[in-house]
């Protein structure tokens, strides 16, 4: 038996020499952002500079999790495309510092965090998207409204997004604040009426696209780039916005404290933010509107947009009350 | 039994590795949780005032019973019908393989494709009953899918069970004049009585710490303990609140295994079937006619259901975009084994490394728990399943929390998802190896003994070659888990270790379904592989119902 167990610790032994650290000067990135949009950026700021780039893809609650969790010696350099609630809460728990790329001062005011905490990499929006064939199978408009969706015939078809799990479901109760003129009862009564009519709330943002795509529901509320990945992949969806408008909420990327390979991760920081990159962004068709003035967008996103009422964000005020809104989400309109 | 030299420096060696794996990084969450400049509840406090927690807990304890006694009823009529119908033995195979194939699959598969088969526009609910109004988020969605997932640990378990129940006996009450339902009622159930307990609560336990199933079926209506803690961590950004609600379930859950061993050892021990004395085979003829049609009628309903979900997921892995454009494509497979094939290689690799160390550590830690005495047994023991029984989010949290720093600075290594296994999943292993021993009477160890053997004579040359099945049924399971694990895994896998259920995972909320099914399937087929291989290695050893390297995946 003794041999069996020295046999044991030289197999624990060989597997921790099998374990090693990432290679000195390579860039470590946490993104919530889908491979599909963060990859092809990533892999041109290595084109260009030559430095490599890991990143891992959690969700924004896994990812500021985990990144608190490493606190004291932290693991990633950059966080690199999350929503702005995330970086609130990250912000909160210390593991993000203040940080300015030369181009922040072009940066408009709505779009970053007031102290440098964390910059708007992107400005991003929600939308409706329909399924076509049940739109027409019920005979049904698009909605174009908020309280289009309070109609009788959505009851059961629409999904979207928990307040308790995904950035996208604080757009959604932001919008509906700002589309109400910022009555806060209003905005809940709304809700709870909208409740009747939901099927599910999903845990990821993007978690009603699928069903929506292929009919298990009528409506989904997500993200435009949500959307236009379904349209892209072939299914018949059509996109709409609330006349009313929603709320214009940011994609962010922030300096991670204490990370170990600063200067890499401030040049990254510094890349983002210039017009090189900002473009990438309209390139890869990543559908959401780039934060510096100047970068360009497409003109069929363009035209999209147009469609679109932003309605701008008070990011001091989120930051403060956001963690009140989900409970009140979670207390008055899921609560049976 | 006699002390022995050998005994010491094991009971040490296993000892410290339990304290430094399971229960440091559990107490440094505690103390992250419950200490804030002193002892404090303010983690708690609150947490039990919300509705949705209170509500969580109610429908944690609600699911985990009526799986059980969905999974077990469901596991029984399997077991009979494979056991007691004479069924032809080809039909037994192809039984046990669609039946593995829920408790295989990659977490969230089962849940998706009971969508794409019952949910409002599903195959089965909408093209084929025409039904409309299908509700399968909430109770009874996450109900179904947890009993199609779990129900076969119960099959596995009851079948070895029935099994071993002598025909013999039967046949006696039998020519005694007792009818079929009588013997059924006052010999066969009698018997399974550990058996029907033990698989009721292995059902129980796994659907606790089910939290993906929620996450996907269960809705904001229907709100379990797992998945509220992960959402109060992932969604609010509240560790200390998460961890919280995890110890909140740390109770159920060793309720739960604390009457699972009280059944195995308490009862099961007066049915030792292994003696050296061997009955004459009998023809088993305990169930009519009629008795084997309804079994074989529900049987094979459950079964068609489950052939159909996963079709779907096939269908989906070889078409470009299910839904969209249905014409075939093996694209997604050509991701799998360009851009993914990393994610895969990885993968392989640890589930490989874990097989010997987890194996290796479940043999010595079964053993030494159930044949040896020595100060702290009960409490190895105990802890020794800690990871297990709590929810895998906390598993991983607590890892990252203690072993992030320097000196034990594991994180971003293969050696910390090499660990979170071995600890978490060996407990199969160490089951299976003190159910063997449970069945072999220690007179034979006793008999090398009085020969004058060392103990670890008697180890090597007695146990160990009759503990062999359950050594390769505990590497197996580790196999199967390390390729199918996510909820622990999730906050561990790394820049440079990446594994393919965060792939799937990822698919799954990118809108790549094509690619999470294609990687769904080839992790299906290599855990089919490595089964089959070991059952034919299992058959080779002799050892009968131990045979179904999957009897101990819920244990």
């Amino acid at each position: 038996m003794g041999n069996w167990l020295v046999t044991a610790c030289v197999s624990l032994l060989l597997v921790a020499g099998l374990a090693g650290a990432a290679p000195a000067q390579t860039l470590n990135v946490y993104t919530a952002w889908p491979e599909s949009l963060s990859q092809p950026i990533f892999r041109a700021y290595t084109a260009k500079t030559g430095v490599p780039i890991n990143f891992i893809r959690l969700s924004t609650g896994e990812l500021v999790a985990r990144a608190t969790a490493e606190k004291n010696n932290p693991r990633a350099d950059v966080i690199w495309g999350a929503p702005g609630d995330g970086f609130a809460a990250a912000k909160e728990a210390g593991i993000i510092e203040p940080y300015r790329p030369p181009t922040w001062d072009r940066i408009p005011a709505e779009l970053k965090d007031r102290e440098a905490y964390f910059t708007a990499v992107a400005k991003n929006t929600l939308v409706f998207m329909s399924n076509a064939k049940l739109l027409k199978e019920k005979a049904l408009k698009p909605p174009t409204s908020w309280n289009d969706l309070l109609d009788p015939a959505y009851k059961g078809q629409i999904q979207t997004a928990d307040a308790r799990t995904s950035g996208t479901a604080l757009t959604r109760i932001l919008s509906i604040y700002y589309a109400f003129g910022k009555d806060e009862d209003k905005a809940f009564d709304y809700q709870k009426k909208l409740h009747q009519n939901v099927q599910v709330y999903t845990k990821s943002g993007g978690g009603c696209t699928i069903p929506a795509a292929l009919g298990q529901a009528l409506v989904c509320i997500a993200h435009m780039p949500d959307a236009m990945e379904a349209k892209k992949k072939g299914y018949d969806m059509v996109v709409t916005f609330p006349k009313e408008g929603v709320a214009a909420v940011i994609e962010a990327v922030a300096l991670v404290k204490g990370a170990k390979n600063r200067d890499l991760a401030t040049k990254f920081i510094d890349w983002t933010f210039s017009k090189d990159m900002q473009d990438l962004l309209d390139k890869n068709q990543v559908y959401m509107l780039p934060a510096l003035p100047g970068a360009t967008i497409e003109p069929g996103v363009q035209s999209l947009m147009k469609e679109a009422r932003l309605l701008p964000v008070d990011l001091d005020w989120v930051g403060k009350n956001r963690k009140r809104l989900v409970e009140r989400w979670v207390n008055e309109v899921i609560k049976e | 039994m006699r002390r022995d030299p050998v005994i010491a420096p094991a009971v040490v060696l296993i000892w410290g590795a339990v304290a430094l794996f399971v229960l440091y990084p559990l107490g440094r969450l505690l103390l992250l949780t419950f200490w804030n400049g002193g002892p404090s509840l303010d983690a708690v406090r609150g947490l039990l005032g919300d509705w949705t927690h209170r509500a969580a807990l109610v429908n944690s304890l609600l699911l985990a019973a009526l799986v059980g006694i969905a999974g077990t009823v469901l596991g029984f009529a399997f077991a009979l019908l494979a056991v007691r119908a004479n069924l032809p033995r080809w039909s037994g195979r192809a039984l046990d393989a669609v039946v593995l194939l829920p408790l295989i699959s990659p977490p969230f598969t089962a849940a998706i494709a009971l969508i794409f088969a019952l949910g409002p526009r599903g195959l089965i609910s909408y093209h084929v009953f025409g039904l409309t109004r299908v509700n399968i988020y909430g109770l009874w969605g996450t109900l179904l899918s947890e009993t199609l997932t779990y129900f076969p640990i119960a099959y596995l378990t009851l079948k070895a069970v029935l099994a071993n129940v002598d025909a013999n006996l039967e046949d006696s009450a039998f020519s005694l004049g007792a009818r079929r339902w009588r013997v059924f009622r006052t010999v066969t159930l009698p018997l399974t009585t550990p058996g029907v307990a033990n698989a009721f609560l292995l059902v129980s336990a796994a659907s606790l710490a089910d939290f993906a199933t929620p996450l996907i079926l269960g809705g904001t209506r229907f709100p379990v303990l797992p998945t509220q803690a992960f959402l109060q961590i992932t969604g609010l950004y509240d560790m200390r609140g998460g961890a919280a609600l995890c110890f909140l379930l740390l109770v159920p859950a060793l309720a739960v295994f604390a009457g699972q061993r009280w059944f195995t050892e308490r009862r099961g021990g007066s049915f030792v079937t292994v003696t050296g004395k061997v009955g004459a085979a009998t023809r088993v003829k305990s169930l009519s006619p009629a008795a084997v049609l309804g079994l074989a009628v529900v049987c094979g309903l459950v079964v068609a259901l489950v052939l159909v979900c996963y079709l779907l997921i096939f269908a989906a892995s070889i078409v470009r975009g299910l839904g969209a454009d249905n014409s075939l494509s093996l694209a997604h497979y050509g991701h799998v084994f360009s851009g993914g094939l990393k994610a895969v290689r990885d993968t392989l690799l640890i589930a490989v490394i874990c097989m010997p160390v987890g194996g290796l550590f479940a043999v010595v830690l079964g053993f030494l728990v159930s044949r040896t005495e020595f100060p702290g047994r009960r409490a190895l023991e105990f802890a020794a399943m800690m990871n297990y029984a709590l929810p895998g989010t906390i598993v991983g949290i607590a890892y990252l929390v203690a072993f992030n720093d320097p000196p034990l600075a594991l994180t971003g290594t293969a050696f910390i998802l090499v660990v979170c296994y071995v600890f978490r999943y060996s407990l199969a292993g160490t089951r299976a190896t003190s159910a063997v021993l449970a069945q072999i009477d220690p007179s034979i160890e006793e008999a090398s003994a009085s020969l004058g053997a060392r103990r670890d004579v008697t180890f090597r040359r007695v146990v160990l070659p009759l503990i062999r099945p359950a050594l390769l049924a505990g590497m197996t399971v580790l196999f199967i888990r390390a390729m199918t694990a996510i909820s622990a895994t999730i906050f561990l896998v790394s820049l440079d270790w990446s594994l393919v259920t965060v792939r799937i995972l990822e698919g799954i909320t990118n809108l790549e379904l094509g690619q999470a099914s294609a990687f769904s399937m080839l992790v299906i087929l290599l855990v089919y592989l490595a089964v089959a291989v070991a059952s034919l290695a299992m058959r080779r050893l002799n050892a009968g119902s131990l045979g179904q390297a999957g009897t101990l995946l819920g244990g």
